[in-house]
């Protein structure tokens, strides 16, 4: 059974990416708790409260949901409508973590109902900042209803 | 009758679409004919061409011997009548044969063209989605790897600095360093393939406000430094806004970047009358180059530049080339070695004088 608090849930496929994102949160002050869902199909699973996630207790999290728009097999587009047609994450922050800034997947994010559209810079420096500011906005400053 | 879409499946069914037609257009001859007095023949003519159009040149053909061969049968006098003088009906019916004939061709000929049009416009906008679909894959694609070496080598030169000898951490550098030019290089790429698809949006605005967001937009590089920047009157003009300011974006880095190590860098954006058309121009006190190369600027990945000493891709002039001639306007360079460099671009056509 699942229980754990989370305050950032993480969709992201690719390894790489996965590993450095959590790198760049472990170089914060203050490490937020990060669960990582690696494919459509568990974060399906994540949401819908079924397979491990049998008996998840929404109220542990997350605060917030990074997601990457390519994701192997179900696209992030799909998990997006998933998130938002479920009661307990209709008003979960979601910020897309993309490599890319083109325009259709822009306005289709925000058609879906996302918060905040980010392009992961190359410069590994640079998203060691980003992610301090997502931290420090989204689950400092940033007030959110409960779920 | 082009917005009419009839397409047929067989040769029958487009011979069967001329009988159909002729017999219509017939039917109505009949009935005018009747009414003023007179074998008419325009009608059939319509039959031909409608049959022509639709089915082909035969089908064409086909409807014309019909029409004749049914007109000449039901409308004209009855062989053996005495009064009626047998050349002329001849005469009218071979002058209807001839210009049936005729038109068929045309219209066959117009109709093949205009499908051969289509097939090509079908053509291009296949290409055009697949590169649309190429760029958006390698802007997804191509950038992550590049966010791995670089990340990765971040790491290792953070966490592991200390173990490593200066020359480790040097080359890690370089690494680093020439992952980002690789990172612009592709985002300067897409961008550039991108400018190709889109469509102008033109309106009237004043070139002043884009210089000033593009001056914005540059400030970081501005207040390091002690810079002179003239601002001259610029008339108005008809232009994508987006567009332009893109163009001034280039042509203001370039010519701040060009100017780095001068002692008293100018740079003045201003606009001139020549002929019938308005030429604006930014002009620099930089490095400036050699006029031999005045038409290789304007290419992609062309750096007169061959050392590393001024960043960039070599991208930026294309795109402001780019943009110019979806414009329908010219950009040239004037330059000379340590004097400096003046960009002028129109935004209407007609060859410079002076160029």
């Amino acid at each position: 059974m699942f229980d754990q608090a989370i305050d950032i849930l993480l969709i992201e496929d690719d390894p790489h990416d996965v590993e450095l994102t959590l790198h760049a949160f472990q170089k914060q002050a203050v490490s937020p708790r990060v669960h990582v869902i690696r494919n459509g199909a568990e974060a399906l699973e994540f949401f819908h409260g079924t397979g491990p996630y049998a008996h998840r207790d929404p109220e542990q999290g997350p605060r917030l949901i990074l997601l990457d728009l390519k994701l192997p097999m179900v696209d992030g587009h799909y998990v997006m409508r998933q998130i938002r047609s479920t009661r307990a994450h209709r008003t979960t922050p979601v910020v897309i973590l993309s490599s890319s800034s083109e325009e259709q997947d822009l306005i289709k994010s925000y058609q879906l109902g996302i918060n905040s559209y980010i392009v992961k810079p190359v410069d590994f420096d640079a998203f060691i900042d980003t992610a301090h500011m997502i931290v420090q906005y989204w689950l400092s400053l940033n007030r959110a209803p409960a779920a | 009758m082009s917005g009419i879409a009839l397409t047929f499946t067989s040769g029958l069914q487009r011979y069967a679409f001329a009988v159909a037609v002729s017999a219509c257009g017939f039917a109505l001859t009949l009935v005018i004919s009747r009414a003023v007095h007179h074998p008419i023949f325009q009608l059939a003519v319509v039959a031909v061409v409608f049959s022509a159009w639709y089915g082909g040149l035969g089908p064409g053909l086909l409807s014309a011997v019909l029409s004749a061969a049914l007109i000449a049968f039901f409308l004209l006098e009855p062989i053996g009548s005495l009064e009626v003088d047998r050349g002329e009906e001849i005469l009218q019916i071979g002058v209807f044969l001839v210009v049936a004939v005729v038109v068929s061709a045309l219209s066959e000929a117009r109709h093949r063209a205009e499908r051969s049009l289509q097939a090509r416009t079908k053509q291009l906008e296949d290409a055009n989605r697949e590169l649309d679909a190429f760029s958006y894959s390698v802007s997804h694609d191509l950038r992550r790897p590049l966010r791995a070496i670089d990340g990765y080598s971040s790491i290792v030169l953070a966490d592991y600095g200390a173990q490593l000898l200066p020359e480790a951490h040097r080359y890690l550098n370089l690494i680093r360093g020439r992952v980002q030019y690789l990172g612009q290089l592709v985002d300067d790429l897409l961008s550039f393939s991108r400018l190709g698809r889109q469509a102008l949006n033109k309106r009237a605005l004043s070139p002043s406000d884009l210089v000033r967001d593009a001056l914005n937009e540059l400030k970081p590089e501005q207040d390091r430094r002690h810079l002179d920047i003239q601002i001259h009157d610029l008339p108005p003009c008809e232009a994508d806004p987006a567009l332009l300011r893109h163009v001034y974006v280039n042509l203001l880095d370039n010519a701040l970047k060009f100017t780095r190590g001068r002692e008293k860098p100018v740079i003045e954006i201003g606009a001139h009358h020549m002929g019938n058309r308005t030429v604006y121009y930014v002009r620099d006190n930089g490095i400036g180059f050699d006029m031999a190369y005045a038409d290789h600027v304007f290419g992609v990945f062309q750096r007169l530049d061959a050392t590393e000493t001024y960043e960039g891709t070599g991208v930026g002039l294309a795109i402001v080339h780019r943009i110019i001639d979806k414009h329908g306007g010219e950009v040239w360079a004037e330059a000379e070695i340590n004097r400096g460099a003046t960009f002028s671009f129109s935004l209407t056509g007609s060859t410079p004088s002076h160029v």
